[in-house]
């Protein structure tokens, strides 16, 4: 199930809040542990099996890995964790990356190698295999405390608000929580405002713009101009930050709603002034659990600038593969390797000293750039959106140009301050009689025209459940 | 915030979505059938059937029923769905906030400046493929002993292109007319009729179809390209509804748009009408005045699609014989061309699969006109059956 839809919004909730808090304090996480498992296998029923082995399998591995460390055994609790590592890495891999894989030999062989399985997808795969794999290698690293109730750590692998899109929860920073939390009307309060925050965003703002995109995704590069082209990928831009950061807000929502508190996923990214700052600014949970879980045990930058060098290679190439089984995506990931290292060596320190203004025309070049890599996913098609973009195309700009651009004028002004910290600033500077009557008004506003756009599209693809 | 304050945002949610949880599982056991708006069926509660789990390859085995596959769910999505409390509504909201936004068009349709006037958006077909749809035209024209004419009805934003927005991508700007010209074979005779529709009332503003006025300009310079004779009405056409709301209207959800009025032009008993609805012949009228009353007013024309439907004028006994292939742009025509002709057959493709020839022949028709409007002419799957 997806959250901006009729049925989440008007039925599931509605069930999830009734339940939640008709229920003792002490059964709230087995009431949540049955709701997540239906709101999982609500679109692929057969699939609640691989939460049971994820939940049943990651848990066995945290007790075996403390009472190895517990006996002294550090080889017996090393394997326990490569062998949890192993677990979650082959159901990602078999899910998401053997077709690719299957495909790719095929196409190398002539022959039939490797069987083309066509599985659909496991929504959220790519999510909660990271966020299992973190809890035994945190135990591992006496990080996280061992969770022996497996009620408790089934209600956190499978808790709904995160669950498919993100962000990605460590276990270790909900441990506290899962025990124990508290339910305030001024968190559930905060959660509806920040809920409905992520909703419009997704639903009023980038399935909107998203439309524009779909415009130049289906023309056919040779006939695409140049300013054509950059309006498309600012478009396919807009959609998927709001797409994205609003699910995360929506789940940082729906997770106050039920007493929890997540960690931010974005930070303005928009505004970055150089590669590495998007990537402090852009789903920074992934980027955190690469950090911790892949470059730091690679000996991250504490090591020769050549190692350093290999250590960003492969996490780069890691991120990209991570996004989707598609050669662009490693394309894609590359592309910030090669990035990242320049910075790192030594162009950083020149931007630094670079006017404001220009760091941000650099930052968001790279950005759109990048962007372009990532969404055309046929190589071929990406070099010829990639040459109409720098002026080897049909032209500077033409009549569906003129027309796509003032049509989405007004909703690409609204995405761009909505991409900045503006309106929130404002906001705050509100007084407090203003913003009190304001408040309901806005909330109401943005949950009846959500609830219009909702009821009236067919149009609601969620982009980030295939990766 | 006060705690005071908490629980009124709290309450003014949860009143939110309860209420419309409420409502939306009343309605669920109330269902509606069907969506005048939207001119559809709705979906209904699916029946759970949960079936066996089975595992032929590794993880995508269900067997019978509908519950492991995710059928159930889907269905049952597509029921709250259509369901949902103040559907039509929410649609019309939907229709209004993007054009307050600036957007000149809404799921697939333009506005015009006033947004009185609404266009479905017009997509021609490839190259290669109008070739081909032509090449069917040109072998019915192989295939028949009598004279094939062949002519496109152009789309309503080829005829009120001024009332489009600015450059808008999606419309008709004649090219598929001129090459569709240039690829009709020696033996079809092409009439043109893009430069035959002219006014303010050719089309309706919330319909894809032309009207009764605009069919008669239609008429016009078909007869002149079929006969070099037209037939002038001495009596105007008489209004017979002002409260259609076209299928362009319907996509568009603009609910701001006002209806448009319907005519009625050829006098009933002019002409006798013969209706295949069913295979066996029944009596029709040229204007069935009763389709007013339901919502796709526009099958007021000869009462809607049939596969075969004969027009005879009693006045010219005897005279030439003329075959239509054609679609719903013909219904409102034909009683114009009823006047020249002593019997007009109108054929339709999509419900016919005897052969188009062999009819021809033993009903000693004299002319053929294959008329379709562009739109339909781009998408029909129908053509080929013209060459069999």
């Amino acid at each position: 199930m997806v959250f901006s839809t009729p049925y989440f919004l008007f039925l599931y909730l509605c069930v999830v809040l009734l339940v939640y808090y008709i229920t003792p304090l002490k059964l709230r996480n087995l009431a949540l542990l049955i709701l997540n498992l239906i709101f999982y296998g609500w679109g692929e029923p057969v699939y609640i099996l691989i939460m049971f082995a994820s939940i049943g399998i990651d848990y066995t591995h945290g007790m075996l890995v403390t009472r190895c460390k517990n006996k002294g055994n550090i080889r017996g609790a090393k394997m326990a964790v490569a062998s949890s590592v192993i677990f979650n890495l082959a159901l990602l891999f078999f899910f998401k990356y053997w077709d690719f894989i299957a495909g790719n030999v095929n196409a190398l062989a002539g022959f039939e190698l490797m069987k083309v399985l066509g599985h659909p997808l496991p929504i959220g795969i790519s999510f909660y295999t990271f966020q299992t794999m973190s809890y035994t290698i945190d135990v591992y690293r006496g990080d996280a405390r061992t969770q022996k109730n497996i009620i408790t750590f089934g209600t956190f692998v499978t808790l709904f608000p995160q669950l498919i899109a993100g962000p990605i929860i460590k276990y270790k920073d909900l441990d506290e929580q899962l025990e124990s939390r508290t339910h305030t009307v001024d968190k559930f309060a905060s959660g509806v405002q920040r809920f409905t925050v992520g909703l419009a965003k997704k639903v009023l703002l980038a399935n909107a713009i998203g439309q524009l995109w779909d415009v130049y995704k289906a023309t056919p590069t040779a006939q695409l101009t140049t300013l054509g082209a950059w309006l498309g990928v600012l478009a396919f831009s807009f959609q998927l930050y709001f797409d994205f950061s609003g699910y995360s807000d929506m789940a940082i929502g729906l997770g106050r709603m039920l007493g929890f508190e997540f960690l931010e996923n974005f930070n303005y990214p928009y505004l970055s002034k150089s590669a590495t700052e998007f990537w402090r600014r852009w789903h920074i949970s992934l980027g955190s659990w690469f950090r911790e879980y892949l470059y730091f045990p690679l000996g991250g930058s504490r090591v020769k600038p050549a190692r350093m060098v290999f250590n960003l290679l492969v996490v780069w190439a890691a991120t990209g593969i991570w996004h989707g089984a598609s050669w662009n995506f490693l394309l894609w990931g590359m592309f910030y390797f090669v990035l990242l290292v320049v910075e790192k060596l030594f162009l950083l320190r020149r931007l630094e000293k670079l006017p404001g203004w220009l760091g941000h025309i650099y930052g968001l070049f790279l950005v759109l750039i990048g962007w372009t890599i990532f969404a055309v996913e046929d190589l071929g098609q990406l070099g010829g959106y990639l040459k109409a973009m720098f002026g080897f195309g049909a032209g500077l700009l033409d009549g569906a140009f003129l027309y796509n651009f003032f049509n989405y004028l007004p909703i690409l002004v609204i995405a761009g301050v909505a991409s900045t910290p503006l309106a929130a600033n404002l906001w705050k500077k509100l007084p407090e009689k203003v913003w009190k009557v304001a408040l309901p008004v806005v909330m109401l506003a943005g949950l009846v025209l959500a609830t219009a756009y909702l009821v009236d599209g067919t149009y609601n693809p969620f982009l980030y459940f295939r990766f | 915030m006060s705690k005071k304050y908490s629980t009124f945002i709290t309450v003014l949610f949860c009143v939110f979505i309860f209420g419309f949880c409420g409502w939306l599982l009343w309605d669920m056991a109330h269902p509606r059938d069907f969506s005048e708006q939207e001119n559809r069926w709705l979906a209904q509660m699916p029946e759970p059937k949960i079936g066996r789990l089975e595992f032929p390859g590794l993880m995508n085995g269900t067997n019978g029923g509908n519950f492991f596959s995710g059928e159930f769910m889907e269905d049952f999505e597509d029921f709250v769905v259509d369901q949902f409390p103040l559907r039509d509504q929410w649609i019309h909201l939907k229709a209004q906030s993007e054009r307050l936004l600036g957007k000149k068009e809404n799921n697939k349709v333009y506005f015009s400046g006033d947004g009185q006037t609404l266009f479905a958006f017009f997509n021609p077909p490839a190259a290669d493929d109008l070739q081909k749809r032509v090449g069917y035209v040109n072998s019915l024209a192989g295939n028949v002993e009598v004279p094939v004419y062949f002519s496109l009805v152009p789309d309503k934003s080829y005829v009120w292109a001024d009332k489009l927005p600015a450059n808008a991508p999606n419309v008709d700007d004649g090219s598929m007319n001129e090459a569709a010209k240039q690829l009709a074979g020696e033996n079809v005779n092409f009439i043109d009729l893009y430069g035959a529709l002219s006014g303010d009332d050719v089309f309706y503003r919330t319909d894809h179809h032309w009207t009764t006025m605009g069919a008669y300009q239609g008429y016009a310079a078909l007869a002149d390209g079929m006969n070099g004779s037209v037939t002038v009405l001495d009596y105007g056409p008489t209004k017979v509804s002002d409260s259609f709301y076209g299928t362009t209207w319907s996509s568009a959800g603009a609910g701001w748009v006002r209806p448009d009025e319907m005519y009625t032009w050829v006098p009933e008993g002019t002409l006798n009408v013969t209706g295949y609805p069913e295979g066996k012949p029944v009596e029709g009228t040229l204007y069935d005045l009763s389709k007013l009353e339901v919502k796709d007013k526009y099958s007021m024309f000869l009462g809607g699609n049939q596969p075969l439907c004969i027009l005879r004028n009693p006045a010219v006994e005897g005279g030439k014989k003329l075959l239509v292939v054609r679609d719903s742009y013909t219904d409102s025509l034909a009683p114009f061309l009823g006047l020249d002709y002593g019997e007009v057959h109108l054929w339709d493709l999509r419900y016919n699969n005897m052969s188009l020839k062999q009819y021809v022949a033993d009903n000693g028709i004299d002319q053929v006109l294959v008329l379709y409007s562009a739109s339909n002419f781009s998408s029909d799957a129908n053509l080929f059956k013209l060459g069999i």
